[in-house]
């Protein structure tokens, strides 16, 4: 099956179409993924802004990593979940939409970083990690989320 | 002080509103609708001779063409001189620019949205510290003292960008349903933040390092949750038009609420 042909696939399905055939359904999804949206970035900006130096510096960026981690991966569950069912209901317009490929992209790379890269550095001892090294760290990840999210808000616009 | 700040919110975004109505008035009519509608305008040319004061706005309906349109005199209807204060803003060119540009209204929305990130989602961060569901052996007031400022900044870009979305739709957006619940909603946590900075919290040294804190602070920061996760959601769903002025029939409840005044046809 090609991917277009796999695109057609979900628009068809059943749930894609219960959501499209609904006048409610789509906006409530859409608003739980809104409030996942809200949660992923707290958990994620509350790490970010300690390894810069900023928000809670008194604690270890391990223990801010560990305290954010459930909520990190409940909202991302929660945001997949919610998202995997938007995209049901209007997979071919995402398939010819830019915003959609560019928000796939950085989603993939923000995983990946988050639970390679990012978690290495903090789980590290605190002494072991360059300041600098932190910082950019934190910037790439802060960039990386934003363009999950904003790639999304833009797949709503025409 | 944060409480205060967040109590004159909406008397904030009322004055910006005030501040960003161009003086100049536009001559010809602008469809408010909402952004996920397309963007049709359906003009009719006005009287000249009524000019000054019969400046409808004709709505456009996504309805097959040949159906009535809503007129909606904005100086007649009930609250008239605040339905035809938000009129001239819609009609200034400050506001049909942004309703009408490309990217400047999709931008200011990715920044609102993305400003949700920082406000909402370190708000509550803390308000699930106070249910004592995360951070447990961080005292609550170091998460109060470094983390509320961000909030605070999220806060402000928050109402910025809301308010220039608000002036690029400001009568549609004032009559919408959802946008007068998420503003009463607003106050109602204003006033949340101010019973909980002046009651428990000010005894924070003697529960700080709780893991657990006292009902008090749990019950704020269970309501705060409550009414923020209340606001979010009102606030996306100002983008849809289930209740909007143009679609007529509607509840004498929901016109009431929303200020609609139907024309006598669409009784």
């Amino acid at each position: 099956m090609s991917l277009l042909g796999f695109f057609q696939w979900c628009e068809q399905s059943g749930i894609g179409e219960a959501i499209r055939k609904s006048a409610w359904l789509f906006p409530l999804i859409e608003a739980i993924h809104l409030l996942g949206l809200g949660l992923i970035g707290g958990a994620v900006l509350v790490v970010d802004l300690r390894l810069l130096g900023l928000g809670l510096r008194r604690q270890s960026v391990a223990q801010l990593t560990r305290d954010a981690q459930p909520w990190l991966v409940g909202s991302l569950v929660l945001m997949i979940i919610t998202g995997g069912l938007l995209f049901l209901s209007e997979a071919i317009k995402c398939y010819y939409h830019g915003a959609f490929w560019f928000k796939m992209t950085s989603l993939f790379l923000a995983i990946v970083f988050t639970f390679t890269v990012q978690r290495k550095v903090t789980m590290a001892e605190e002494t072991r990690v360059s300041p600098l090294w932190s910082k950019v760290v934190a910037l790439v990840s802060v960039a990386l989320w934003s363009g999950v999210g904003i790639g999304g808000r833009w797949i709503g616009f025409s | 002080m944060p409480a205060r700040f967040i109590i004159s919110l909406p008397a904030l975004v009322l004055a910006l509103c005030y501040l960003l109505m161009a003086p100049a008035r536009t001559s010809t009519r602008k469809v408010q609708s909402s952004s996920e509608l397309p963007r049709q305008a359906r003009l009719i040319a006005s009287d000249s001779g009524s000019e000054k004061w019969a400046r409808f706005v004709t709505l456009g309906r996504t309805l097959p063409s040949g159906t009535m349109l809503l007129q909606q005199d904005a100086s007649a209807a009930t609250g008239g001189s605040v339905l035809a204060f938000f009129q001239r803003m819609s009609d200034s060119s400050w506001s049909t620019g942004l309703h009408e540009s490309r990217y400047a209204y999709d931008l200011i929305e990715s920044v609102h949205v993305w400003a949700l990130c920082l406000f909402f989602g370190l708000a509550v961060l803390f308000d699930l510290r106070l249910l004592g569901w995360t951070m447990r052996t961080i005292p609550v007031s170091e998460v109060a003292r470094r983390l509320l400022p961000w909030t605070a900044v999220g806060f402000a870009i928050m109402v910025i960008s809301g308010a220039l979305l608000f002036s690029a739709i400001p009568l549609r957006s004032f009559q919408n349903i959802f946008f007068r619940t998420k503003m009463i909603l607003l106050m109602v946590a204003g006033i949340n933040v101010w019973i909980f900075h002046s009651g428990v919290y000010r005894r924070v040294t003697s529960w700080d390092m709780d893991r657990i804190p006292p009902k008090a602070a749990r019950v704020a920061g269970a309501f705060s949750l409550v009414l923020w996760v209340a606001i979010v959601l009102s606030g996306r769903m100002i983008a849809y038009n289930w209740f909007d002025c143009d679609r007529q029939p509607q509840p004498a409840i929901i016109n009431f609420l929303t200020s609609c005044v139907p024309t006598e046809a669409e009784h």
